[in-house]
């Protein structure tokens, strides 16, 4: 059985989706590459917005699996459950039509990714 | 008719007859090929000049080459017959072939992208079809679509009842009403001239008809016809027609001009999407309206009319276009457009009868080129970003900083300066570009490093009076020139100093900030470095100094006075250190003798506490005259000289930081009216705009800090 994944979409790129704030894809991708390039097959437009033309998603663009930022996850190939919600985000940003939900579960993750930096520092500096 | 010679082609067969005259099929004894060759009947209402028309719009049409287009040979008159020689064109029409309940939203959204692909070519050369409809475009058996009679249709049958012109995939067709009426655009009916975008109407008449059999307007007399045209929507088409296929022709069919499709390619590019995206999304029902381009609505606009002077200007936070009339003296302020984005590069593009408007964009979604055809009220949006390194180049596009027209006579010529360091052209209008690989792969690429700003190809100049040589400028690389139009490049640097560097006087590496020439003196140019001030007086062969009497040779922008070829404009900062105009005090320095003496040039500009920077590309002069010198400044602060920098005023204050300042007369055409499809060559004012805009370019960022001093 297939359980759709949900695309959340930043104002700034609904242009290209034709208003929609949410894509559901009818697929079942298995990394968050695949997922994207059923966005973009859909999407066109979507696809120079969030990637370079070597592939690379931008700098100042994450892009959450859930609530994890996929950069910490594996980046493109971080693995996509069943029927998870994907949400781009340009970084530092506000407005842009991002639910209350998730700007909430980037504060979690901003501490997540401060305690890591944090860990990775020391690491660094033991060497 | 028959056996018949016409110029070189003999008449072989007649295989069509039409409102307009009698097409056979030749053969041209030059060239050995079969062609078809239209005959224009003596009693079509021709009368001397029409004759003349009809001659020169087939010339015209002639230049278009383009697979899905008919191709036009030649043209000529025999006995008092005027024929056209054109590709022999083997299929069926679109009409007969959409006959039967139309055909399948594939071959729809396939032949639509075709001809939408010819359009956009045709459109950028300003000519309009005036005439599209099923029965003038011809699918081949390989499945490939021409359409033909391009820009014939002007000059032919006055009224609008009347079908301008029949081909041989029409010759059926007996009734002129049913023929051309019903692809007419409101426009047209209200008593307007047809433009590009009333073909974009046609285009979704014929997109309708091919994906349904049937006209969306329909009516038993002209009347009726015309009255649903004017104020009646057509039928929705539902399954099988993709929902996205149905907003495209939607979008086509909109009433109101500026509401439709702007561009020919930007109703290819939704076909193009709407086709992909139902191979894979059959069943997902999603639907597919890309807007390609964007209609800004909230945002102030200039209201510029023809006669009107532009400042076009671009910040850190988006564009303007500032707007006044040739006395330049009020000032109409239309923007911000990108909001928020860099705007580093802007360029207006008056060749082939444009007016079109240029800018780069950067933000967090990357860096795009749009452009504009109606001072800003709408912009391109491309879906795909059109400069891109190919993937062999393993680097990605970061900023574009100067869009450089290319010679008034290549009007579909432009380049574009980049960030990493890389030259992109492009010979269809803007429409596709390409990497400059020779001077990408030339072997000192990868020793050039970064400035300040980045690392960044910043200023093209092109040779006026030789064809094949163009200079680029990069920061930190030096000069190179090409001789043989791009293929090879060498560094023309000998004489120039490079402060930071172990070696002071090295091959390449410098950082120069600004190069300059003058159109009567090609082979002398100007240079601003990053701690120098240059002339050289043999093509950038060797460099000498000419910084005698400036307060310091550190400075961005430069630019020649676009009538006295020894007149250069620079704006000197204190150091790289402190990039401040020095002490405080904002000056011009002007030189009339190409170098050997500068004079500061104050009146009207802050001379307390002005730590301000003009940056490379924030500096133009105008085309007017007297000739206007105009300055933005990183502050925010706009300036303008109506006297040739005598005295100055402050235009503006209060903008984000000014990087680019670009100037453009909207032309006052003799013409018909028709701004975008005058074929004329470009006037005077237009000529010198597009030498000045190639040569004056001056915006920017800063480099690192180095450890440097003054000399």
């Amino acid at each position: 059985m297939i359980v759709p994944v949900t695309f959340h979409i930043p104002g700034a790129l609904r242009e290209f989706t034709a208003g929609r704030s949410k894509v559901v894809v009818e697929q079942s991708p298995a990394s968050l590459a695949e997922a994207l390039s059923v966005l973009w097959t859909l999407y066109p437009g979507v696809r120079d917005r969030i990637a370079t033309e070597q592939g690379q998603v931008r700098e100042h663009i994450n892009i959450f699996v859930g609530d994890e930022n996929s950069r910490y996850t594996g980046g493109l190939a971080t693995p996509i459950p069943p029927g998870a919600a994907i949400s781009i985000v340009p970084a530092v940003s506000g407005g842009c039509g991002i639910s209350r939900r998730l700007v909430n579960s980037k504060n979690r993750l901003r501490t997540v990714v401060i305690l890591r930096q944090l860990a990775a520092s020391k690491a660094y500096l033991r060497r | 008719m028959i056996g018949q010679v016409l110029g070189r082609c003999r008449v072989l067969a007649k295989i069509g007859e039409g409102g307009m005259g009698t097409v056979y099929r030749a053969y041209d004894e030059g060239l050995h090929r079969d062609v078809a060759v239209k005959v224009v009947r003596k009693d079509a209402a021709l009368g001397p000049s029409a004759s003349k028309n009809l001659l020169h719009e087939a010339r015209a049409s002639s230049s278009l080459s383009h697979p899905n287009i008919c191709t036009i040979y030649d043209v000529g008159e025999t006995d008092g017959e005027l024929y056209i020689v054109m590709e022999l064109v083997e299929g069926k029409s679109l009409r007969d072939l959409s006959a039967d309940g139309g055909l399948a939203p594939e071959s729809v959204m396939r032949y639509g992208a075709q001809i939408a692909g010819a359009l956009a070519r045709a459109h950028d050369r300003g000519i309009v079809h005036r005439d599209l409809k099923t029965a003038n475009i011809v699918v081949t058996s390989e499945g490939l679509v021409k359409v033909l009679d391009f820009g014939l249709a002007k000059t032919v049958g006055g009224g609008i009842f009347e079908g301008p012109t029949r081909s041989f995939a029409s010759i059926e067709n007996a009734s002129s009403v049913s023929g051309t009426l019903p692809y007419m655009a409101p426009e047209i009916l209200r008593g307007d001239s047809a433009d590009y975008r009333s073909d974009l109407w046609a285009l979704g008449v014929v997109l309708y008809e091919a994906a349904s059999g049937r006209l969306p307007f329909q009516g038993r007399t002209g009347f009726e016809i015309s009255s649903a045209i004017m104020r009646e929507m057509p039928t929705a088409l539902g399954p099988p027609v993709p929902p996205g296929l149905w907003a495209i022709i939607q979008r086509c069919l909109t009433k109101e001009p500026m509401q439709r499709y702007q561009r020919a390619s930007e109703v290819q590019a939704a076909l193009e999407a709407v086709q992909s995206a139902a191979i894979v999304s059959k069943d997902s029902g999603t639907d597919v309206s890309p807007p390609t381009t964007t209609m800004l609505h909230s945002v102030r606009h200039a209201q510029v009319k023809r006669g009107d002077f532009l400042l076009l200007v671009g910040t850190t936070k988006g564009a303007f276009i500032v707007r006044s009339n040739a006395q330049r003296s009020r000032w109409d302020v239309g923007g911000p457009y990108f909001h928020g984005h860099n705007v580093y590069a802007m360029a207006y593009d008056a060749r082939g009868g444009r007016h079109r408007i240029w800018a780069s964009t950067q933000s967090y979604w990357g860096t795009l080129l749009r452009s504009s055809d109606d001072f800003g009220k709408s912009w391109t949006n491309p879906r795909q970003a059109p400069i891109r390194f190919p993937s062999d180049a393993g680097v990605s596009l970061k900023n574009i900083w100067q869009i450089a027209p290319g010679r008034p006579e290549e009007p579909d010529v432009l380049y574009c300066g980049v960030e990493p360091a890389a030259l992109f052209e492009s010979r269809d209008a803007g429409e596709t570009w390409s990497l400059v690989r020779g001077l990408f792969d030339h072997p000192h690429r990868p020793r050039w490093v970064p400035g300040n700003g980045g690392l960044a190809l910043h200023t093209i100049v092109l040779d006026p009076t030789n064809a094949q040589r163009m200079y680029v400028a990069i920061s930190s690389g030096g000069v190179y020139k090409t001789n043989d139009g791009g293929t090879s490049w060498t560094a023309q640097n000998r004489g120039v100093r490079a402060m930071f560097m172990p070696d002071k006087y090295p091959e390449f590496g410098q950082c120069v900030h600004k190069i300059a020439l003058h159109p009567a003196h090609p082979e002398r140019l100007f240079l601003q470095n990053h701690w120098g001030l240059y002339r050289s007086d043999n093509a950038a062969e060797s460099w000498i100094d000419i910084a005698n009497g400036v307060p310091s040779d550190f400075g961005f922008a430069m630019i020649v006075h676009p009538k006295n070829p020894g007149s250069v404009y620079i704006v000197p900062v204190e150091s790289d250190e402190f990039r401040c105009a020095c002490d405080g005090r904002l000056r011009v320095y002007r030189t009339r003798n190409a170098g050997a003496s500068w004079e500061p040039l104050l009146r009207g500009l802050p001379q307390k506490r002005a730590y301000e920077t003009v940056l490379r590309d924030a500096m133009t002069a105008d085309s007017l005259d007297p000739t206007g010198i105009y300055f933005g400044t990183r502050s925010g602060q706009l300036f303008g000289s109506r006297d040739e920098g005598r005295t100055w005023h402050k235009i503006l204050e209060g903008l984000p930081s000014v990087v680019c300042v670009r100037c453009a007369v909207y032309e006052d055409s003799s013409g018909d009216g028709q701004p975008a499809l005058s074929k004329s060559a470009p006037s005077t004012a237009t000529r010198s705009k597009s030498l000045s805009a190639s040569k004056s370019h001056s915006a920017s960022q800063t480099h690192k800090s180095r450890p440097t001093r003054k000399r």
